[in-house]
């Protein structure tokens, strides 16, 4: 009879599941990375052999996995059009593990699995280190370690057993991994890139602004930067954050231009007052643009440089968190002259269009008499008249700013910073557009600030004889608590009481700014756990001048000292509960007798295989049994033990023919 | 008053209790053919104080070694043939109306003698099972709200054909905990076979047995054997072994604190019969399999064909500690 090598007997049924487990662990991060039908694919052939084992069906044959491995490969070639990377890397991986699956008839294939598991995890740190990624790795690695026990557990094993071994092993294992990490020396470069998955857009501020297009203000709770100030935090309505400037307008879309370097920008201002310092912690935003408070005087960002318009940006996008001190002086004179040049730049509008707003402008520029006045009455218009700040605003067709001013009269920061620059160079006044970020939320058990993606903001700048560029924020005339308490609180104002909202109570408050000081500790000390930090670090534990060769020593011999403490540990567990005395004479006549005593085999039965292996004479195995058998089981009675004790140290053995 | 005397009297007089034990065992050994380690677990269940059922093929010798059990142990004996008809009244008794009298007497019905041997008892209905189970339980039965006492002692050996046979009631999980040992005959050995095929009628030798001893010796060393030492030791080899049967995937429901005391019982009694100096982890083994064979629940999925099989693997699993 032939043996069938693809038929299945159920025998998998203990381990497998746990098997399909961890990969399912390991694969839920890169799931939103991963195209649809990947995911599908994983979770079909997982199905697909959990029922072959349930039915003690066959196993695919080697044609049909094989050709199916050859679709998922041109698949995933087609879907990212290469097969290099974290994102095609993560796929391939992940497709692999569900063909494997379909061939998983052994232990062995399952650790071949439980291999790519664990693999799988780890790359999710390619992709991005939050705090909650290292209770995730805890946990997946658990649910893998257990799934491993599960495989080669006996029977009897229960999985509650099996996972609190895996606990264990992890325990033993986590002062290891911690030593590791910390004197493993940084290098300032890493051995290696990592190519990073740019198709995943972040969110982070557009490089244009269409108001009216679509009526998208960012709502996400999601951090764009911390702020630590060296001192005292600036008044809410100071913190403005300067991103990138917007100077073109066509009629509906206001654009910016290419971040280059200008190396008058910074001679342009004036400072007056005294500066503020601080440092901000930036999220990835795959963008040049550096946000500072405005005006930033210094920096301490590498490779980053001041544009025309007195916008930072890095020549390269910041693809990971950065870190970076500013100096900049909350009030300033900027660029007291401007060239003819500029200000036909900066007062170009298209030849038509928005036809309403620009005769209003024109009328109300008379009526005004002044610049100055002239703005003050466009706030005023703004503030005293029918203007609503939301943040559902109607989409607005042609003519934006004229359908915006005179019928919806509804909208964000964009439309009145968009209306108004309109309004401006109307009648002549040179204006701009700055995106960026006002306000941010002070958390008060970390002291520091929080920018969240919701604090987006545009605002305008004016140019005035004698005052240069001046900041006017046309949203502050609608909705002042939006530029006092921040665009949160403006929003839940707005939107919630619709909606029937309340404020949100003070413990789940409480909640998000401890959440956010965990994560400020997490970035700082783990993820900004750098070259820099480490030396510090080291000098602090008394290491003189730290090299790499030191840390290195360091670490090797913490390594291998903590293994012996360690193991040290678990021959102390390990060592059986304290036996008492008849037990510890018995075992000593078992191993005189040479032979194993099997498990749950009685002393009676022993005794009747020791007398036949005939190691000591039968007398001597019968009064050692009785003996120990009273002493153990019968009445408290020295006397038994009196006369195994005796009996054990009357053992002479028998030369063994 | 006799209490203390058997308690004064212990060294000498348990002695000779063992000795009417142990001529009980031959006696029955006698009439049932190679049979001695059933005969030594029944023996040892109703030491125990335990009911006794026991389950196997019909012809096999089930009511002769109840019937044989009552003799020797000169018990009076009553056999109540289970029928799917019976009621309860059938089994607990009736009251009658004496005109003479003019008042209702009541009929005491088999259950009331100290053995009772309930034949085929998964013939009858839940409702008359139900009736000998309450019985075995609180010892007592009530009719017409009157509490009657059963006499003592007082043991019911059950037997069963396997539930797989037509037109039978099996006992519910809960119901099979009041046996304290389920014991399985089986076939004999050819020797044996040759002997009953080639001698005499059982039955008829069932009427020559004289009784080994009276029921108050009976009595008596029921008490004696709840005086078998039970050392810590061993208590945790019982608790290890419980523990296995309820972490154990081959079993669905493991052995309950009760169970865990039916052991021990029974494990005493044997101890006593074997003359042992307190219960030995061999007296656990020894009545394991009949004393939780019928309380574990296997797992669907275990290997293991049969109760005593699982038995035998929990026994070899569990080390002694």
């Amino acid at each position: 009879m032939r043996a069938q090598p693809r038929g299945t007997d159920g025998s998998l049924l203990v381990s497998l599941p746990w098997t399909i487990g961890a990969l399912g662990v390991s694969l839920a991060p890169h799931v939103p990375y991963l195209a649809l039908w990947i995911s599908a694919a994983v979770v079909g052939c997982a199905a697909w052999r959990y029922i072959i084992e349930k039915r003690r069906g066959i196993l695919p044959s080697r044609w049909v996995r094989g050709g199916l491995a050859l679709v998922c490969f041109l698949g995933v070639f087609g879907t990212y059009s290469a097969i290099s990377g974290v994102g095609p890397g993560s796929a391939l991986l992940a497709i692999m593990a569900a063909m494997k699956l379909l061939e998983t008839r052994k232990r062995r294939d399952q650790f071949v699995l439980l291999f790519i598991s664990i693999f799988l995890v780890m790359s999710s740190l390619l992709r991005e280190q939050y705090l909650w990624s290292l209770p995730y790795l805890l946990i997946s690695t658990l649910i893998i370690l257990t799934a491993w026990l599960r495989m080669s557990a006996e029977k009897s094993e229960t999985a509650k057993q099996s996972f609190a071994t895996g606990g264990r092993l992890l325990l033993y294992a986590a002062p290891l991994a911690i030593a590791m990490w910390v004197f493993f020396p940084r290098l300032a470069t890493p051995f290696w890139a990592v190519p990073i998955d740019t198709s995943q857009a972040t969110s982070g501020l557009s490089d244009t602004m269409s108001p009216g297009d679509i009526s998208s203000l960012s709502m996400s709770d999601a951090v764009a930067f911390r702020v630590r100030f060296d001192d005292e935090i600036p008044d809410s309505r100071d913190r403005y954050w300067r991103g990138l400037v917007l100077t073109r307008f066509n009629g509906r879309t206001w654009t910016g231009s290419e971040p280059r370097i200008d190396s008058s920008a910074l001679q342009q201002i004036a400072a007056r007052g005294d500066p503020v310092s601080y440092e901000i912690t930036m999220e990835p935003t795959r963008q040049q643009w550096v946000f500072a408070m405005e005006m930033p005087a210094d920096w301490s960002l590498e490779r980053t440089f001041m544009g025309p318009q007195q916008q930072l940006s890095r020549v390269t996008p910041i693809e990971q968190r950065i870190a970076y001190k500013v100096v900049s002086y909350p009030d300033y004179v900027l660029q007291s002259e401007l060239s003819s040049l500029a200000r036909q730049w900066y007062t170009s509008v298209p030849e038509n269009g928005n036809e309403r707003t620009r005769d209003l402008a024109r009328a109300m520029r008379s009526d005004a008499g002044s610049d100055t006045a002239f703005i003050d009455a466009v706030l005023a218009k703004f503030h005293e008249e029918q203007y609503f700040y939301t943040l559902q605003p109607p989409a607005l067709g042609s003519d934006p700013v004229d359908r915006f001013l005179f019928d919806t009269r509804q909208g964000f920061c964009e439309h009145y910073a968009s209306a108004f620059a309109f309004m401006m160079r109307s009648v002549g006044i040179p204006s701009r557009v700055v995106l960026g970020y006002q306000g941010g939320e002070v958390n008060p058990m970390g002291g520091h600030l929080i920018v969240r993606q919701s604090d987006a903001h545009a605002w305008t700048e004016v140019w005035l004889e004698r005052y240069g560029w001046y900041r006017v924020d046309p949203t502050s005339a609608v909705a002042p608590e939006r530029i006092e308490y921040g665009a949160r609180g403006a929003a839940i104002d707005g939107v919630g009481v619709g909606w029937g909202f309340t404020a949100p109570s003070k413990l789940l408050q409480q909640l998000t700014m401890t959440w956010d000081v965990l994560n400020a500790k997490w970035n700082e000390w783990v993820l900004g756990y750098g070259p820099d930090t480490q030396k510090g670090f080291m000098e602090w534990l008394g290491m003189s001048d730290p090299s790499w060769r030191k840390m290195l020593l360091t670490l090797v011999i913490s390594v291998v000292s903590l293994i012996l403490v360690i193991s040290g540990l678990m021959m102390l567990r390990c060592r059986a509960p304290a036996k008492d005395r008849a037990s510890v004479l018995y075992d000593r006549f078992v191993k005189k007798a040479g032979l194993e005593r099997r498990t749950g085999e009685t002393a009676l039965e022993y005794a009747r295989r020791a007398k036949s292996h005939g190691t000591i004479p039968e007398s001597t195995v019968s009064s050692v049994t009785v003996a120990y058998l009273d002493a153990r089981y019968g009445p408290d009675d020295d006397g038994a033990l009196g006369r195994l004790k005796h009996a054990v140290a009357a053992i002479r053995v028998r030369a063994t023919a | 008053m006799q209490r203390a005397k058997t308690i004064e009297n212990l060294p000498t007089s348990v002695d000779a209790q063992r000795d009417a034990v142990l001529r009980a065992q031959r006696t029955m050994g006698k009439i049932i053919l190679g049979k001695d380690e059933q005969i030594s677990l029944a023996l040892a269940c109703l030491l125990a104080r335990g009911h006794l059922l026991i389950e196997d093929l019909p012809g096999l010798g089930k009511t002769i070694l109840a019937q044989s059990l009552a003799r020797t142990l000169g018990l009076t004996f009553r056999r109540i043939q289970f029928t799917s008809d019976m009621l309860p009244a059938d089994i607990i008794g009736v009251s009658v109306f004496r005109q003479d009298s003019g008042k209702f007497e009541f009929q005491p019905g088999p259950v009331f003698s100290q053995l009772v041997l309930a034949d085929e008892v998964n013939r009858a209905t839940p409702k008359a099972q139900s009736a000998l189970l309450e019985a075995m339980e609180e010892y007592q039965v009530s009719v017409d709200g009157e509490t009657r006492p059963l006499p003592k002692p007082f043991f019911v050996v059950a037997t069963q054909n396997p539930g797989d046979q037509i037109g039978t009631f099996p006992l519910p999980e809960s119901q099979l905990d009041r046996f304290l040992m389920r014991v399985a005959i089986g076939y004999p050995d050819e020797t044996s076979e040759r002997e009953i095929i080639a001698g005499d009628d059982r039955r008829q030798l069932l009427d020559d047995i004289e009784a080994a001893m009276a029921p108050e010796t009976l009595v008596e060393l029921q008490k004696a054997v709840r005086k078998q030492h039970v050392s810590a030791a061993l208590i945790d080899y019982v608790q290890a072994l419980v523990r296995h049967t309820r972490e154990s995937a081959d079993i669905e429901i493991g052995l309950s604190p009760r169970g865990a005391q039916a052991l021990v019982a029974a494990a005493r009694a044997r101890s006593f019969i074997e003359n042992h100096s307190g219960v030995y982890p061999d007296d656990i083994q020894a009545v394991f399999a009949s004393v939780a064979g019928h309380r574990l629940k296997p797992a669907g999925s275990t290997r293991f064909r049969s109760p005593s099989e699982l038995c035998q693997h929990v026994l070899d699993s569990v080390a002694i500690p």
